[in-house]
């Protein structure tokens, strides 16, 4: 059975002003990355995938479950969102309360709530910041606490409305290592993200929308490769995909790692050419 | 000819109220008319705080302890307004979601706020939106409530209602976080517009390789102290960046970790034309 | 979620034309005049009436129907409470289940009732049909301070804001677990938790909106120009004069009436 399948979906906040449409796929176990111009439709597409809206036309199912048929509340122990604006996800006055109030819902015992808050917090890193009230915390702690607020439940989606926003290089890096340890731990990581070497590194699925539209979904070596349908879609590459492309390189590089060892290995090569004529 | 400072901060230190550590620590630096600084450092390292002390947030807003001195298009901000600061100085803040005004219904009127508190002339005002309208790609919803924009959208807002105030000196905190590539490539690209047209444009930013491209110089700024300010070229060849929490430019990165360097200048690539030159072989 | 931060309805009919400040008069006079002039409930009667059509003339009536559900609910409690317990209370007028309501209560409720709807419903009519830009830019024509008039029109709009906190702070919740959908119960048990984040938030939003308006000149010292700058009209200034004289003489006829 597919985790998420979502069928011929449309949907629109006002009369017949169409955000989706006709959107299918299907997502199993792993880590997808949804892309797309601002105001394509990506936030709205989780939020249908949340059950916090739902389809005006098609269906969403969530594990085989119409999420016509239950409320975002029971979906809450296998989908997991976080906001793309802090400041709409967190209403608790002490980050561990926050951080527990998912786990407590879904019926937790506290003592278990609060392990796995404790280790939520662990995973971003703020654990000595889990007494505070998060208003005091800066745009970027307030993200990852949303972020840790959501790993304490443990659900086997989880969704990320764009989780680098505010994020310096150690932040980016905890969200990918994030990522990756979810992806490991054999769950669905959905990612809403605009940036692109982030895509390139931590993602093997990608789902390019355009407009409410459906633009491309293939692995991330295959979408990637395609640079002028981005570019129609108001989108680029990775930067070193980027380089590769301008370098003539004909394969396609994702991440900085692969990039180097493919240069040094020709470097090589050169030298010893060199050396020999 | 002895060109104009727009910004000049002397010894500037300041603290939060209830607080104990300093936000801002001993920084001094001046900014050229025109020019275009990029502000780069890690979380909590004070690029905030830094720019609210330029439009006088810090510390008109704000209060807590204040020393030193900024002057900005030849106010010195400490004996000015807010208010009145607004004329000079422009801000677009880091989260964009609190930079509606809720006085407007549409996008169109939000952007008209500043203008009409700045007393502008009617038909001065409408080109200007209409010019921002363009420049941001939101002339589409230029009848729409604020409210109901996307992320991307409203921050987009945020930065065309501070544009079409003209300013002397332009401020802004993360401007392209939540932009699509293309969206942030435009705003970097109108920016860089405006600072030739003359305005100073100051932006704290996480993306390097943008900053590399379009900044004319770039400050790094570590626990309220500002290490350095100096060329892209110079500031993100510095060895010891990691030590402040700052990648480079991806491209930065690689070509430290194969030692490729401009043999002249003895200086690492940062944008990607640098990079291809020295990359082919 | 929908966060559309105000009340406002365009639905172009001439009270949204109107001056924001005539519409300012007849609250004044809706809660005057039922206590300057004698037959209290009937002038508040009338007022609600004239209220009512107006907001149906405006095709804004459907609007402030939730507003009066919520106000009956506790309108009710005021009938039954002074019905029952109110110190004057000599004359039983009927018995439900051995409870006796006296006539003084019940009068005395009914009253306040007609305050409470006419102040209620006179205040609808602005918020229902006026730009809060546009109240701040009359207030401000007439050489009020911006800043009262910023004041006034988010105190209007306190409510459409707590609303949409209210919508998001419920989203992030039913994301987390907690039931909001189904039945009265349900949504009443995930609405008693919700009172105190929905004002913490809206300070804090508050406090940042603040530092929104500063920077963007708000209290800038100089003229003020509008985008829309919107001439009185003719309809305007006579009513506009109408109601004020009306306003003077209540006052000048209760004065000399005592
Ligand atoms: N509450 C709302 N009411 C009406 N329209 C809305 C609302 N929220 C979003 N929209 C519109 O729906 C479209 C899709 O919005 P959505 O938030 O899904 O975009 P997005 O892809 O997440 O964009 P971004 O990258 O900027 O976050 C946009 O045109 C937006 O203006
Ligand atoms: N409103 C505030 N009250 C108290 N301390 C603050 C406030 N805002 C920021 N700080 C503190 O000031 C320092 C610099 O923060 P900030 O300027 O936001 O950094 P940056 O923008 O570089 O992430 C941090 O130690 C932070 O905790
Ligand atoms: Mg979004
Ligand atoms: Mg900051």
């Amino acid at each position: 059975m597919n985790l998420v399948d979502v069928k011929n979906v449309s949907f629109a906040y006002s009369e017949n002003n169409f955000v989706l449409q006709n959107i299918s796929f299907s997502l199993q176990k792993g880590s997808v990355a949804i892309i797309g111009q601002n105001g394509s439709g990506k936030t709205t597409l989780v939020k249908l995938l949340k059950g916090l809206l739902k389809p005006k036309v098609g269906d969403v199912f969530i594990k085989g479950i119409n999420t016509k048929d239950t409320t975002a509340a029971k979906l809450a122990k296998t989908v997991g969102l976080v906001f793309q604006n802090p400041n709409d996800q967190i209403f608790k006055n002490k980050v561990l309360d926050e951080v527990m109030f998912g786990p407590l819902n879904i019926g937790q015992s506290v003592d278990e709530a609060r392990e796995n808050a404790l280790r939520a917090l662990e995973i971003v890193s703020l654990t000595e910041k889990s007494q505070e009230n998060p208003y005091d915390l800066s745009l970027s702690e307030r993200k990852l606490i949303s972020i840790a607020s959501i790993l304490s439940m443990n659900t086997d989606i989880v969704i990320f409305d764009e989780p680098t926003i505010a994020q310096d290089c150690w932040g980016k890096t905890r969200v990918k290592d994030i990522v990756r340890l979810l992806v490991s731990a054999g769950k669905l990581v959905i990612t809403i993200t605009h940036d692109m070497d982030f895509v390139g590194e931590c993602f093997e699925r990608v789902i390019v929308l355009n407009k409410g539209k459906l633009l491309l979904d293939g692995s991330a070596k295959d979408v990637f490769s395609q640079e002028d349908v981005l570019s129609a879609a108001y989108l680029e590459p990775p930067y070193i995909t980027q380089l590769c492309h301008q370098l003539h390189y004909d394969e396609v590089f994702l991440s900085p790692e692969s990039f180097i060892s493919y240069y040094e290995s020709h470097r090589q090569k050169k030298e010893t050419n060199d050396a020999k004529h | 000819m002895v060109v104009k400072k727009t910004i000049v901060v002397e010894n500037l230190k300041y603290r939060y109220p209830n607080t104990s550590k300093l936000a801002l620590d001993s920084i001094s630096f001046s900014v050229d008319e025109g020019q275009f600084v990029g502000i780069v450092g890690k979380n909590l390292a004070g690029k905030s705080t830094l720019c609210e002390a330029l439009v006088g947030l810090v510390p008109h807003f704000y209060k807590g302890a204040y020393g030193g001195k900024v002057v900005v298009d030849g106010v010195e901000v400490l004996n000015s307004s807010i208010g009145e600061m607004a004329r000079h100085i422009g801000i677009v803040f880091q989260n964009p979601f609190t930079q509606i005004t809720a006085a407007k219904l549409t996008v169109y009127e939000e952007i008209a706020f500043g203008l009409e508190n700045l007393g502008m002339d009617r038909v001065e005002m409408v080109k200007r939106i209409d010019y921002v309208l363009d420049l941001l790609g939101l002339y589409d919803f230029k009848d729409r409530n604020p409210f109901e924009l996307s992320g991307g959208q409203m921050q987009r807002l945020a930065i065309a209602g501070i544009i079409a105030m003209k300013p002397t000196v332009i401020v802004l905190d993360e401007p392209t976080s939540q932009l699509d590539p293309q969206g942030s490539e435009e705003v970097f690209k109108a920016v860089q517009r405006l600072s030739k047209e003359g305005v100073t444009i100051v932006m704290v930013e996480q993306k390097m390789e943008k900053i590399a491209q379009y900044a004319d110089k770039v400050m790094l700024i570590s626990e309220g102290k500002m290490i350095d300010f100096d060329s892209p070229q110079k500031l993100f060849s510095r060895e010891d960046l990691e030590n402040f929490g700052v990648e480079p430019p991806v491209f930065t990165t690689i070509a430290k970790k194969l030692n490729v360097k401009d043999e002249t200048t003895g200086l690492y690539p940062v944008t990607i034309d640098e990079a291809r030159r020295l990359f082919s072989l | 979620m929908a966060r559309a931060l105000s009340l406002y309805v365009e639905t172009n009919t001439f009270l949204q034309k109107l001056d924001p400040m005539v519409k300012l008069l007849y609250i004044l006079l809706s809660i005057l005049l039922p206590f300057l002039i004698l037959p209290y409930r009937v002038v508040g009667l009338t007022f609600i009436l004239i209220s009512c059509l107006l907001l149906l003339y405006g095709k804004v009536f459907k609007k402030v129907l939730p507003l009066l559900g919520f106000s009956f609910l506790i309108l009710i409690s005021i009938v039954i409470i002074q019905g029952l317990f109110m110190q004057s209370n000599r004359t039983p007028a009927f018995t439900i289940d051995g409870l006796t309501f006296y006539k003084e209560g019940l009068l005395y409720a009914w009253t306040l009732c007609i305050r409470v709807l006419d102040v209620l419903l006179a205040f609808a009519l602005l918020v229902l049909t006026t730009r809060p830009s546009d109240l701040i830019q009359s207030l401000v024509k007439r050489g009020l301070s911006p800043r009262f008039g910023y004041v006034l029109s988010s105190a209007l709009q306190i409510i459409p804001q707590m609303m949409s906190e209210v919508g998001s702070i419920m989203d992030a919740q039913r994301s987390r677990g907690l039931e909001t959908e189904g039945n009265l119960w349900t949504r009443l048990k995930a609405f008693v938790p919700l009172i105190g984040p929905v004002v913490m938030s809206s300070l804090l939003e508050t406090r940042e909106r603040a530092m929104a308006l500063e920077v963007r000149g708000f209290s800038a010292i100089g003229k003020k120009t509008f985008l829309f700058d919107t001439e009185m009209t003719l309809l305007d200034k006579i009513l506009e004069w109408v109601l004020g004289i009306l306003l003077l003489i209540s006052i000048i006829v209760r004065i000399v009436w005592l």
